[in-house]
């Protein structure tokens, strides 16, 4: 049970992270750090995909290296482009 | 091996947009936003209601199983439709792949995932069957946590994809 309210606090989570994001393009909001604390936000939300609702936590490491690293690997190259561009 | 399609799929979009900004923050803005966050709510209420299902199962709970099962499925209908109303506005604009480079990266991406919601329906529908014959129990789950994974894969997908084309800018 207690396992259970976990999950449903990190999809009730993840639900408001995505109304912030939403709220974001809304109002057009731009500048790097907008853009750095959505890049941040579309992480976190990933991470706890990854480690809640996939349960990698008990899995082997290295699944634990592809999934998390995929993650991190796609968010810096994405934030890097951006400032490039800036 | 999706990951990775999808993951160099990311990166050539930002790096093809650094080429194009000014394109691509214009044609961004006629990009239906509310429809891109109702879908990813939708996504991620879905993937909530599998890991419910995860959990009934584990519990020998298999009836409750079934219905956490086609909770998700339905998650993820509502997305194929609301996708569908999404493209059907655009097609219906004259705007196909070769539009523009913008357009080209929205609809490759959109659609290719859109492909893989429909595969995870398939799998998610194949598992809830299983489940309804009785081939899964508290002891032999993995067929269900196996389905499940592929659709917090798809999931985790959409979470990038909708910041990356929708919003940021």
């Amino acid at each position: 049970m207690k396992m259970v309210n976990r999950e449903m606090f990190i999809w009730l989570l993840m639900m408001l992270l995505t109304l912030s994001t939403y709220a974001m393009g809304k109002f057009a909001v731009d500048g790097l750090a907008v853009v750095m604390f959505l890049l941040v936000t579309a992480a976190i939300k990933g991470g706890l995909i990854i480690r809640d609702f996939m349960a990698l936590q008990g899995v082997a490491l290295l699944w634990q290296i592809i999934m998390y690293g995929w993650l991190m690997l796609v968010c810096l190259t994405i934030a890097i482009t951006y400032i490039v561009g800036l | 091996m999706e990951l990775l399609v999808f993951g160099i799929f990311f990166i050539v979009y930002a790096v093809m947009r650094v080429q194009n900004i000014e394109m691509f923050n214009h044609y961004q803005l006629t990009l239906n936003k509310e429809l891109g966050a109702v879908n990813t709510l939708l996504l991620i209420s879905s993937s909530y209601f599998v890991v419910r299902a995860v959990h009934a199962i584990r519990d020998n709970k298999v009836e409750s199983c079934i219905h956490w099962l086609y909770a998700g499925l339905a998650g993820g209908a509502g997305f194929l439709i609301l996708k569908a109303l999404e493209y059907s506005d655009k097609f219906s604009a004259g705007i196909s792949l070769s539009t523009n480079t913008f357009y080209m990266f929205y609809l490759s991406l959109t659609m290719f995932h859109f492909l893989h919601v429909i595969l995870g329906m398939v799998i998610l529908f194949a598992v809830a069957l299983k489940a309804k014959q009785g081939r899964y129990s508290a002891e032999n789950y993995t067929g269900v946590e196996t389905g499940a994974s592929y659709w917090h894969m798809v999931d985790l997908v959409w979470i990038i994809l909708f910041p990356l084309v929708y919003i940021i800018r």
